[in-house]
């Protein structure tokens, strides 16, 4: 991220309240991760170790240390999700993106197939637990979600088989 | 980082049906220590303030005939407070955290040592072994490394990372600090030993910090390296002695032979001969 554009950001939250994770939120979702270079220099300007960042970042599941592709595919693996059906359908994802989830050494599972076109990552529930199982690419919803709906679901993102 | 505590008016507390004397205020499991009642714990740390993270030194605290459970290191002395340290239900659930601190901590003598003392020599919960675990699989996460190193020190080079069983305490991006000054407060504060530390030459390694280096001094007598470069600069900055002028130059040791030498030749007058 350009220092002008955090700059900006950072103008934005001058409460002290909740400062950091607003400003950290809005990188998120402006950069689609949040970069080591980022961090950096966002600790240099508000004057907070870069220690505190790092687990701030690392804590919440909403933050991404490492770049993600276009379309951000998250599977529900909630309870009420888990029960219906989400591990066939992050299987079925895998097969047809072609590539394999693995949990990281922290914890999240976030796997960028190698066009860097779709990332996959996992949620422990978004509150969409009637509609279950749920997923949702780049904030649409798609709920009593099978993994024979999956190829027309990605089409709309560009997916071929 | 904690007040200058100023001592509350003498009270009376009881702890296992004695009498013992108590400012009040006062954090009842210091008065437990000093009072040689043993009560076990591991994140207690008197320069900081109280925290309650280890939740080891639980008592029942006897209030109007019901009992009721409390971290000692975080409940206060006042007149009339009456604990138990070893009733039934605190020894149910001291068993079944040192169960959970040898599973957290398997490397740990500490911790092994500690629960045997009270009878407990095995886990029945999964052991987690690391391999190449920077802390030795012997971190229980007390957090006191992190906050001495942030409260007391003002460095803030280590932190926890992660969440819920992928926590762990290091510095960030597992990448060497910048602003580790060297001063080996976490080694001192950690309750299970877990942090490696080593004066290599020059340099000091924390080891289990992603292998930050930090640069000594050497002393100008004796050419030992004896303190982390920039945190005597910062000490020193804050100092107002006249020995300040010593303390920058000469190691602990050579000092005492420096000041010794000096009070020598201010009595006695002439010049110190060298053996």
């Amino acid at each position: 991220m350009d220092e002008r554009t955090l700059d900006a950001i950072i103008a934005r939250h001058d409460a002290p309240a909740g400062r950091l994770l607003g400003i950290l939120g809005e990188i998120q979702n402006q950069e689609g991760y949040v970069s080591r270079e980022t961090l950096e220099m966002l600790s240099e300007k508000v004057g907070v170790r870069i220690s505190q960042l790092y687990g701030l970042a690392t804590f919440y599941s909403y933050f991404t240390l490492r770049p993600v592709g276009d379309h951000v595919i998250t599977i529900c693996m909630g309870t009420a999700c888990h029960v219906k059906g989400a591990v066939a359908i992050l299987e079925a994802l895998e097969g047809l993106l072609g590539i394999k989830s693995d949990v990281t050494d922290d914890g999240k599972l976030s796997i960028t197939t190698i066009d860097r076109k779709f990332t996959v990552e996992i949620a422990r529930c978004f509150g969409a637990c009637s509609m279950a199982p749920v997923l949702r690419i780049d904030g649409n919803l798609y709920g009593y979600a099978t993994p024979e709906d999956l190829p027309g679901i990605l089409g709309e993102y560009g997916w071929k088989p | 980082m904690i007040q200058q505590e100023i001592p509350g008016k003498p009270i009376t507390v009881t702890i296992n049906g004695k009498e013992y004397r108590a400012n009040e205020g006062e954090i009842l499991l210091s008065v437990a220590i000093r009072e040689k009642i043993e009560i076990p714990h591991l994140c207690y740390e008197a320069s900081l303030d109280p925290y309650g993270a280890c939740r080891l030194c639980m008592v029942e605290v006897v209030r109007k005939g019901k009992r009721e459970m409390a971290t000692s290191c975080t409940l206060r002395a006042a007149d009339g407070l009456e604990v138990l340290t070893d009733t039934p239900e605190i020894v149910k659930h001291r068993s079944i955290l040192f169960e959970l601190y040898l599973a957290e901590a398997p490397k740990s003598d500490v911790i092994r040592d500690m629960a045997a003392r009270y009878g407990v020599t095995r886990t029945r919960f999964l052991k987690r072994i690391e391999q190449g675990d920077p802390l030795g699989n012997k971190c229980v996460l007390c957090g006191l490394c992190v906050r001495a190193c942030s409260e007391i020190m003002g460095a803030g080079a280590i932190n926890f990372i992660n969440r819920g069983p992928y926590t762990v305490v290091n510095t960030p991006y597992y990448a060497p600090s910048r602003d580790c000054f060297g001063c080996g407060a976490c080694v001192r504060v950690c309750p299970t030993n877990a942090i490696e530390m080593e004066d290599a030459g020059a340099e000091r390694v924390m080891k289990s910090w992603s292998g930050t280096r930090v640069p000594l001094s050497p002393c100008e007598c004796c050419g030992r390296y004896y303190a982390p470069r920039e945190l005597s600069a910062s000490v020193l900055a804050r100092l107002d002695t006249p020995l300040k002028e010593e303390i920058a130059r000469l190691c602990p040791e050579c000092r005492g032979k420096h000041i010794a030498r000096e009070e020598i030749l201010a009595k006695h007058g002439g010049s110190a001969k060298h053996a």
